[in-house]
């Protein structure tokens, strides 16, 4: 059809036809792609005689994912992982290839080792540790049964898992590629686009607690997804890659900036009373103006031209916002207030003027984006994650066991379908290791490979046998591959299509020399669906990863981190603090899913810890850059209280119990106090007095400390279910 | 031309060198072009950096192999 025929078709139809394209469309174009990288692959196998044309298969499914840009970096990574496995199997075959008991202990642990690598990191390197056990697993095992050849079997795997690998990635990269830029591109405006437009109603007056929390654990989730993204991005899109230090430090002014803007409403929040009420109303005209300028870009995406517009319209309303401030704190003192209404007036002003310069960064930033080579390039600190190392020791630590014990019950019984079960055991494993939800994965592969079992029979004692040549060989196939790789295509079902298209490969598929052996296919499957089936079950028995101890860890990691912001080095803390932290709330929501009211503890935790953080940094990056002068000595009264409250609130977030938050408030009290009482030589302006900043960090932490629906107030969870 | 070189005891061949070669090359071939900005002007920038590849590989095998 010609593009001049496309505006004759009726309205309705292209309408549909757009909507099929939108909606449907990735997915069969992911399935047109799979089949046509699995039908390359296997021609490929045949054709250089590769003794184990499944082993190319079962890759290309492994390695072949709908999201499908990124794919240069994932094979890049995935290849390295291959052979990294080589390199550690082979040297232990050279060792123990006549001593299996040894062996497979070797080999049990460095799959352990993997498994815990793929659960920690859910990155590149993630795929990596993947294939690196899958590689050692691939060459390991055979090797047990059959020492004399192995070396050359080592080789075979190792060129059909890199003939998988490069197939599928070429095929997903050059045809009806779906680039991870554009994704990008579209993360970042709808991000900023939702925080603006909260932002603007909740600067309005309208203040939304619930929706506050959601949009923040959905913002910690797309940072660390950002992040990841824009490594991607730099490895395939060259445009990219001469932005990707302004990416970063894009994520990292967003993170800077909606940290601060929790702090403030926050503020706001606390704000109660008839005493709140006259603060507030003093502050309404100064909120209001950073909330008009921001209500239109809640409307639509925002661009880079946008943020060059915004960037320089807050660069002419910042001194006016001085202005204002000084204009409502008059107003306010014509009133009379307490000291404390004062503070909090002080307070939240500061927080504001300090959210517009984080937003005019973050504007400056997302312009920069423009041109090609821009000065904001220049970025030295990175994403930190963080995780737990609990969790992915115990998931290395289980999945080593059961392959040891199933090796251990291989060789006591001399069972001749051992090798697959326990290969089988060692695949599922590293598959699971980085899911959500590893139980659920594990049931989802076993029926998958059920569904396998009954396909594979079907097709290779019924269909096969009639069949000549190569083309026929394909179409026969065609409709199980296009059948796994639909199910691939949609996130919830991608295990069923992994589970499905795997074990179809790996046992079902035809050799050079197909065997038709009944009992063999019957005893491999039984095999692989006896390993997967026992895997499930030791997720589920030994020490399972989405119950109360694995949250209480992260819960703890979390409020660790305000150690970190107060003991840890000032370069680059801002960065490691904010991605740390988020990483970490990030897994915490993972592993708590379907228990909302845990995953809200964590995230108040979460919340609690930004807040007090962001202040202390604060404080500590203030009393860094003080000025030589007597009143600012690190000797002075106020330097030595800010210390004992820096090692209450250690002691308050190692054990957040109620007679430590007491001791916390009185030692922000005494600061408070002795930071009031050191003369200054400078006007009380926050923009010239360093001891009225540090004042309002203070009356931060403090308003932050006594905030009644802080996890604080409610003492150490730790003993709840 | 040898076809196959010794690599601690193990017989590669020449190809697999080649490979690993043509990758550093291209690797360096590919920043400069993405540097200069060329690749803004392609229609499809991940067919053409496979086919650059493609085309260095094959000029060095058969340098080689002739």
């Amino acid at each position: 059809m010609t593009t001049s025929s496309v505006p004759a078709l009726p309205g309705a139809l292209r309408r549909g036809l757009d909507e099929w394209a939108q909606s449907e469309g990735p997915i069969w174009a992911f399935i047109f792609k799979a089949l046509l990288g699995a039908c390359v692959a296997l021609w490929l196998a045949y054709r250089l005689e590769l003794p184990q044309a499944g082993t190319v298969l079962a890759t290309v499914f492994i390695v072949m994912q709908p999201e499908s840009g990124q794919v240069l970096a994932k094979s890049f990574y995935r290849i390295l992982g291959t052979l990294l496995g080589l390199a550690v199997t082979v040297p232990l075959l050279a060792l123990f290839a006549q001593e299996r008991v040894l062996f497979l202990l070797c080999l049990a642990l460095w799959i352990g080792l993997c498994t815990a690598g793929a659960a920690r990191y859910r990155d590149f390197r993630g795929y990596g540790c993947v294939l690196a056990g899958y590689t050692a697993a691939l060459i390991g095992l055979p090797a047990i049964a059959d020492p004399e050849s192995a070396f050359m079997q080592a080789l075979w795997r190792v060129l059909e898992i890199s003939l998988g690998i490069l197939c599928s990635g070429l095929v997903s990269a050059l045809i009806l590629p779906q680039n991870s830029s554009a994704s990008l591109r579209r993360l970042l405006a709808t991000r900023f686009r939702d925080f603006a437009g909260f932002a603007a109603a909740a600067l309005g007056g309208q203040l939304d607690v619930a929706r506050l929390e959601q949009l923040n654990a959905r913002f910690a989730g797309e940072a660390v997804a950002l992040d990841n993204l824009r490594n991607a991005s730099a490895f395939e899109d060259p445009y990219f890659r001469m932005r990707s230090g302004r990416l970063g430090r894009l994520n990292h002014e967003f993170m800077v900036l909606s940290t601060r803007f929790h702090g403030l409403h926050q503020l706001l929040q606390r704000l109660q009373g008839e005493a709140g009420a006259q603060v507030r109303a003093a502050l309404e005209p100064c909120l209001a103006g950073v909330g008009a300028l921001l209500a239109p870009l809640g409307q639509h995406l925002c661009s880079e031209a946008d943020a060059e517009v915004l960037a320089q319209r807050l660069e002419g309303s910042r001194c006016e916002l001085m202005e204002q401030i000084r204009a409502a704190r008059r107003q306010l003192v014509a009133l009379h207030p307490g000291d404390q209404q004062l503070l909090d007036f002080n307070t939240a002003a500061e927080q504001l003027y300090r959210f517009t310069g984080d937003l005019h960064d973050y504007a400056l930033t997302h312009a920069s984006l423009l041109v090609h080579r821009h000065a904001r390039e220049q970025w030295q600190d990175s994403f930190t994650p963080r995780a737990n190392g609990l969790a992915a020791a115990v998931t290395g630590m289980r999945s080593a066991l059961l392959v040891l014990g199933l090796g251990a019950f291989w060789i006591a019984t001399a069972w001749p379908s051992g090798g697959t079960c326990v290969l089988t055991a060692a695949m599922v494993a590293g598959l699971v290791a980085g899911a959500p939800s590893p139980r659920q994965q594990a049931l989802k592969l076993l029926i998958g490979a059920l569904g396998s079992a009954v396909l594979g029979g079907l097709l290779q004692f019924w269909v096969l046998p009639w069949l000549e040549g190569f083309a026929l060989l394909c179409c026969a196939l065609a409709p199980v591959f296009a059948l796994g790789a639909w199910l691939l295509a949609r996130s919830a079902t991608a295990g069923y299509g992994t589970g499905l298209m795997l074990w179809f490969c790996i046992i079902a598929l035809p050799a050079n020399l197909p065997p038709y052996d009944f009992q063999r296919l019957l005893n491999e499957y039984l095999a692989a669906l006896l390993a997967i089936g026992l895997t499930t079950l030791s997720l589920a028995l030994i020490l399972p990863p989405d119950r109360p101890w694995l949250w209480r860890r992260l819960e703890h990691d979390l409020r660790m981190r305000v150690v970190f912001a107060v003991s840890g080095r000032l370069k680059g803390l801002v960065a490691g603090f904010e991605s740390g932290t988020r990483d970490l709330l990030t897994q915490a929501q993972v592993s708590a899913v379907g228990r909302p009211e845990v995953q809200r503890r964590l995230l108040r935790w979460m919340f609690a810890v930004l807040e007090i953080g962001q202040a202390v940094i604060e404080l500590r990056q203030e009393q860094a850059r003080l000025p030589a002068e007597p009143c600012y000595a690190a000797g002075m009264p106020w330097q030595a209280d800010i210390r004992a409250l820096g090692r209450a609130l250690v002691r308050l977030f190692i054990q957040p119990d109620a007679g430590n938050r007491q001791r916390a408030l009185a030692a922000v009290e005494q600061a408070i106090a002795t930071v009031r009482q050191t003369p200054e030589n400078r006007p009380p302006q926050f923009d010239r007095s360093p001891l009225r900043r540090v004042l309002s960090q203070l009356h931060f932490i403090r308003s932050s400390l006594l905030d009644p629906h802080s996890p604080l107030a409610a003492g150490s969870a730790t003993d709840a279910p | 031309m040898p076809r196959e070189i010794a690599l601690f005891g193990v017989y590669l061949p020449n190809l697999t060198l080649l490979f690993v070669i043509t990758l550093a090359v291209g690797w360096g071939i590919d920043r400069l072009v993405a540097w200069s900005g060329l690749y803004r002007h392609a229609w499809h920038p991940t067919l053409l950096r496979a086919s650059l590849f493609t085309c260095l590989y094959g000029v060095l095998m058969l340098y080689v192999y002739h």
